[in-house]
């Protein structure tokens, strides 16, 4: 089974999003959830939006039409990178398409 | 939009035509070394005191009374530390405030780690400096008020003759940044009462490198670097003659066309807000009533500037935002947080600059694209 694909979507302010993407990949890991975790920065590409199972943007870059899976807003990981209800809904979405793909 | 339209003029400006040729000049004719005695010397040493005439007339003052630095942030440095650091820590103080720029800010903070005494203002919502905070701020022992011409980031323009006046009365210098103020407005620094004064050529379609400080005739300044007595041994070095030039050159421009300038830009920016606030609801405009016109801080609530940033620039169109990137958190204005924005407001904010070569045509650009950029980078 391929791996499930992660990407962060960030702006001009590199370092927070190579924080933000090393946190939840970390995150993830202690959860026992397999995931590749990458990390898009819109100044460097914004016309092809990366192929992934679930889109976290720090800014509103895309939406879930044009990457063709959930986006979710992650704008709050700016102030609090643990912040809590932003990480539950991550975790709820990604444990929502594990769920689905043990099913198929 | 198939063109590109900068509208970033706070930022920096294009070299100006005259600008330029007289720098050309400098480089290919007078290249020689002013402290020379031989005729290329003269010839640039002429160069370099009618550059000096045309910033001094520029500012109402005598042109021995300028020094040429590498730019404005040289200058608020050579202000601050070169008025400070000629008294004992500990007991100097120095009056600031909050929406200087950088190069006042820190050199302040560096000034206290000295042992300096700092008060830094507040300002109101309109990121003015309230002149009676100056009044009450000022102790036996304050030996220094800076505070800036017209802000950067809103163009509110400060009180500085009040603020001028109460400096005079106690005996205190004042030093004004007016890197973005002398462009479009008159400066007098007699009237003003303003003892030092920064100004950059980059922001009045000069070279970038060069800039000078207004030094009232008797003030005291301990010099930052030591080498030469050029420039009076406060600033030593050869000569940055072909940017000295293209200083001079930008100050006669400035000069000539900022009344005219102030009026057909002031129209322009009227025109844009007007168009942005009927098109696109919420939008709201930073700074007081008192502005340089060619700044607009304009906040569209629950949108990403960044992102707003980035289509505008995909779509040819150069403007800044209010937040910068630091090395851990998208960091908001001090600025627009000094006026007591909220983070969203500001993180939704834009600066828009207007400079000589804006016209109707690209205002109705901006006016045009802007509502569909500010629909798509609404934060859900």
């Amino acid at each position: 089974m391929a791996k499930y694909r992660i990407c962060v979507i960030g702006g001009w302010c590199g370092n927070r999003l190579v924080m933000v993407a090393e946190h939840i990949a970390e995150l993830l890991e202690k959860k026992g959830l397999d995931c590749q975790v990458k990390s898009h920065s819109v100044w460097e590409n914004y016309n092809q939006p990366p192929v992934s199972n679930l889109i976290l943007q720090l800014l509103p870059a895309f939406t879930e039409a044009e990457v063709g899976c959930p986006v979710i807003n992650v704008r709050p990981f700016l102030i609090d990178i643990d912040h809590p209800q932003t990480i539950e809904k991550i975790l709820t979405q990604i444990q929502a398409d594990f769920a689905l793909t043990t099913q198929s | 939009m198939d063109r590109q339209l900068y509208l970033d003029y706070c930022a920096t400006t294009p070299v100006h035509a005259e600008v330029r040729a007289a720098m050309l000049k400098s480089i290919d004719e007078d290249f020689g070394n002013p402290s020379s005695m031989h005729w290329a010397g003269r010839n640039a040493m002429d160069l370099v005191a009618g550059a000096r005439m045309d910033v001094a007339r520029g500012l109402g003052c005598s042109p021995d009374e300028i020094t040429f630095t590498s730019g404005a942030t040289e200058a608020d440095n050579l202000a601050l530390l070169g008025v400070m650091r000629r008294h004992k820590p500990g007991k100097a103080h120095l009056i600031t405030s909050s929406i200087e720029h950088h190069a006042i800010l820190h050199t302040s903070a560096q000034l206290q780690q000295e042992g300096y005494q700092v008060t830094i203002l507040p300002v109101d919502g309109h990121g003015t400096v309230d002149p009676s905070d100056v009044r009450k701020a000022i102790r036996p022992e304050t030996v220094l008020i800076s505070v800036m011409m017209v802000n950067n980031e809103t163009g509110s323009i400060q009180p500085l003759a009040e603020i001028g006046q109460l400096a005079r009365e106690s005996g205190v210098l004042f030093h004004t940044d007016a890197v973005q103020g002398i462009g479009l407005l008159g400066v007098d620094v007699n009237l003003q009462n303003v003892d030092l004064l920064s100004l950059s050529a980059h922001k009045i379609y000069g070279p970038k490198g060069i800039g000078a400080l207004y030094v009232r005739k008797g003030t005291n300044l301990a010099p930052l670097l030591y080498g030469g007595s050029q420039e009076k041994a406060l600033r030593p070095g050869t000569e940055n003659v072909p940017g000295i030039a293209g200083l001079g050159a930008a100050m006669r421009l400035a000069s000539q066309h900022k009344t005219q300038e102030n009026s057909r830009i002031s129209r322009l920016r009227g025109v844009l807000i007007a168009a942005l606030q009927e098109r696109i609801p919420g939008t709201l405009v930073n700074g007081s009533a008192f502005v340089s016109p060619h700044v607009i801080s304009i906040s569209f609530p629950g949108a990403d500037g960044e992102m707003m940033l980035l289509n505008l620039s995909k779509a040819g169109i150069a403007v800044s935002m209010g937040s910068a990137c630091t090395s851990k958190d998208i960091e908001p204005s001090h600025v627009l947080t000094a006026m007591g924005l909220p983070r969203d407001q500001i993180e939704g904010t834009l600066r828009i600059s207007f400079g000589y070569p804006t016209t109707d045509d690209d205002v109705a650009s901006l006016a045009g694209i802007l509502p569909d950029i500010w629909s798509r980078a609404k934060v859900n």
